[in-house]
């Protein structure tokens, strides 16, 4: 339905994103991770036509869109990472502004509008103005906005930053139940892991501008299937264990937290009583010691070293 | 969907009091502080909006008078054609018609001073009435005893009884000069009469009463308040080129552009759409602050058709500064350009422009190069407007402020970005 071929963008001597290659089928949700400055929006840019890619193309149902990109804005809905409202109209009167851009009139951007306002929850708010809004009251307006000409794929540039819990979790259910009723499909960029782990079919991992995995949930899990997450959880640490557990050969890697330190380790071997052994020489006391199910959070720290929020 | 962009524009100006206080608001607090403070500089000021409200008694009858002084001087043995020859003229020697007739009545000073001729019985009721300004009383035997003193010399010259209201600050002194220059005038005659020079010259000049000034040129002059309700409000307007550009650049910022761009708006809908609201509010702009002065100053157009092309003139080349700003910004990705213009820009023009005073009045240079920016173009048309001339005389600066339009226009279409303003 919609892909990116080679897409690369440059900006003077700054690769932004470089060959990223996707493709997004109809009524998929497509989770887009990476930190911040992966590339991630310049991708959704280019993707939406707003910026013209330095090489690669977009193509939408097998038509370039580089230089006549209509069609496809026709069939998409962009929710970007800022507000794009005007604070000072009410929430209806920004609806009104946007549906005349997309054409609509009369009766039918009433009813449209209706039915948005009832499904971002904000029916009751409709005649206030914005900026007296809740930060998730902007952010689902923020959505409701793009969905007003029904488009058939919705791109969503991390929309849920900087907002309660509450309204993260309304809109991700907003999202899913969007996909499950009106086989919407869903581009969703995000660095938080767990929503991307919550709505997605398919994930592409970015880091500074080049496509470092993807596939599904359980494909992309399969990355570390060769190997296993431990926690181990104590009060205090000290120097000598740590330095015992990084020194030790068989384990790839130590995450060191307050109370927890992470190792990944070949899925062979077992290192409990080593574990064990260790903390008691270095006189650690232990809480705990998990063996964890990988995330894609360990997905990412096996592939770039980092985590997604540093 | 121009029309859409236009019309969001209006609602976030409107949703803004603020802002329509500093374009609205300003320029007319403007206009009454510098038109008051500076009208004194100004090279042909005009009177002050002054209303005297005169109680005129006449406690004798000047006809009878009349009579009584043609019968005494028929005693005092004149000959008969004599006599018969200065029945004629008596007319033009009374000396209370001329005051009320030529003098007050006179059409350039009933502008100013309301005559109530009021009877004797009356007085008391008037000197309680606050509102009156002076009483003028003519005493009985007044025109008598005026015509004794003019034409045999006798007596001495009556004087008139004037009540001042002391409530009032500049209307007594009006009517005092008034009544000394009248009494002058009454006095050179007749001496001008005794002496065989022209009987005529006792008519006196209405002109020496008139509140008007005439410009060298014999053109209507330019008061202070006509004067600065144009300055002030041709620098204002300029703000609301600032000001869309602002809105302009904010929706760039928050991606608002973006989004109507991927509504598969053309860019050239936007920048028709951004130009539009400029002029057209720049236009409504004009005609708020001028109707505001027309009714509180009394600043009046002598000519609606040059006025209105001057007005629709000046607000395409606002709309032009608009969409300049607006396209700059979205090139360079800075407001700092609508700021400079607002901040700096303005000013220099505005006193380029002559909208502080008449600087181009010292120099032919400064004046060339004031009538170079719009809002200097726009003042001298106004000014010229309200001197009187017509449309032909201010054709020039009506084809520079198109051109300063187009030559904006087309500057900001060559910069404005190709896509969407993201990144």
């Amino acid at each position: 339905m919609l892909e990116l071929v080679d897409l690369s963008k440059k900006f003077k001597q700054n690769d932004a994103v470089k060959n990223l290659n996707m493709f997004i089928e109809k009524g998929e949700i497509i989770g887009l991770l990476g930190p911040n400055g992966a590339g991630k929006s310049t991708a959704i840019s280019m993707l939406s036509s707003l910026i013209e890619p330095t090489k690669g193309d977009v193509r939408f149902r097998n038509k370039s869109m580089i230089k006549h990109p209509a069609p496809l804005r026709n069939v998409i809905g962009v929710v970007p990472q800022e507000i794009a409202l005007y604070e000072d109209l009410t929430a209806e009167e920004n609806m009104q502004f946007f549906g005349k851009i997309y054409r609509l009139r009369g009766i039918q951007l009433k009813k449209k509008i209706d039915e948005v306002l009832e499904q971002i929850g904000l029916t009751d708010r409709r005649k206030d103005i914005v900026k007296t809004f809740s930060g998730g009251m902007k952010r689902r307006l923020n959505i409701g906005v793009a969905m007003l000409h029904d488009p058939e794929i919705i791109i969503m540039d991390e929309p849920t930053v900087g907002i309660d819990p509450q309204s993260r979790n309304y809109i991700l259910e907003t999202v899913k139940r969007l996909n499950k009723e009106k086989q919407m499909t869903v581009l969703y960029t995000s660095h938080y892991m767990e929503e991307v782990e919550f709505l997605c079919d398919r994930i592409y991992i970015m880091d500074k501008g080049n496509l470092i995995a993807s596939g599904t949930k359980d494909e992309i899990k399969r990355i570390l299937s060769a190997e296993k997450t431990i926690s181990i959880q104590a009060d205090r640490w000290n120097d000598e264990f740590i330095e015992e557990l990084k020194q030790n050969p068989t384990v790839n890697r130590v995450t060191v937290g307050e109370k927890e330190i992470t190792i990944i380790i070949p899925r062979e071997v077992n290192m409990f009583a080593a574990i064990i052994k260790m903390a008691e020489n270095a006189d650690v006391e232990l809480n705990s010691v998990d063996v964890q199910t990988p995330t894609l959070e360990d997905v990412f720290l096996h592939l770039t070293g980092r985590a997604l929020r540093d | 969907m121009i029309g859409q962009i236009v019309k969001k524009q209006a609602l976030l100006l409107l949703r803004n009091p603020i802002q329509i206080l500093l374009l609205v608001g300003l320029p007319i607090i403007l206009i009454a502080i510098l038109s008051t403070a500076l009208g004194g500089m100004m090279m042909s000021g005009e009177s002050p909006n002054i209303h005297v409200k005169l109680a005129f008694v006449e406690h004798g009858d000047e006809e009878a008078e009349i009579q009584r002084f043609l019968g005494e001087l028929e005693d005092e043995g004149m000959p008969r054609e004599a006599i018969e020859e200065m029945e004629t003229g008596i007319e033009q020697m009374a000396p209370v018609s001329i005051l009320k007739e030529s003098v007050l009545g006179s059409e350039e000073v009933r502008e100013f001073v309301e005559l109530h001729e009021v009877e004797a019985s009356e007085l008391t009721e008037i000197w309680d009435d606050n509102s009156y300004t002076a009483v003028v009383e003519v005493p009985e035997n007044f025109t008598y005893e005026s015509l004794e003193y003019l034409v045999l010399n006798k007596n001495s010259q009556p004087v008139l009884e004037v009540s001042q209201n002391d409530d009032h600050q500049i209307g007594p002194m009006i009517i005092n000069d008034i009544l000394i220059q009248f009494q002058e005038q009454l006095t050179l005659g007749a001496f001008l009469e005794k002496n065989g020079i022209e009987q005529d010259v006792i008519q006196l000049d209405e002109g020496m009463f008139s509140g008007e000034t005439l410009t060298l040129d014999q053109k209507n002059p330019i008061g202070s308040q006509e004067y600065y309700a144009v300055g002030m409000t041709v620098m204002n307007v300029l703000f609301i080129a600032s000001t869309i550009g602002t809105i302009a650049f904010m929706e760039k910022k928050i991606h608002v552009f973006d989004r109507i761009i991927l509504g598969n708006v053309s860019r050239w809908e936007y920048f028709i759409g951004v130009l539009l609201s400029g002029t057209l509010f720049s236009f409504i702009h004009l005609l708020i602050v001028y109707g505001f002065s027309w009714i509180v100053y009394g600043v009046r157009w002598p000519d609606l058709i040059s006025f209105f092309t001057v007005t629709a003139s000046l607000a395409i080349a606002v709309g032009g500064i608009a969409v300049l700003l607006t396209a700059i910004s979205y090139r360079f990705n800075s407001e700092m350009i609508t700021n400079f213009f607002a901040g700096i820009i303005v000013t220099l023009m505005a006193v380029l422009g002559g909208s502080f005073f008449p600087i181009g009045d010292s120099s032919a240079f400064i004046r060339a190069l004031g009538n170079l920016t719009p809002n200097g173009a726009g003042m001298s048309s106004y000014l010229m407007i309200l001197r009187g001339d017509g449309i032909a005389e201010i054709s020039h600066h009506i084809l520079f402020l198109i051109l300063f339009a187009i030559a904006s226009i087309v500057i900001a279409a060559i910069s404005f970005p190709k896509r969407g303003a993201s990144v």
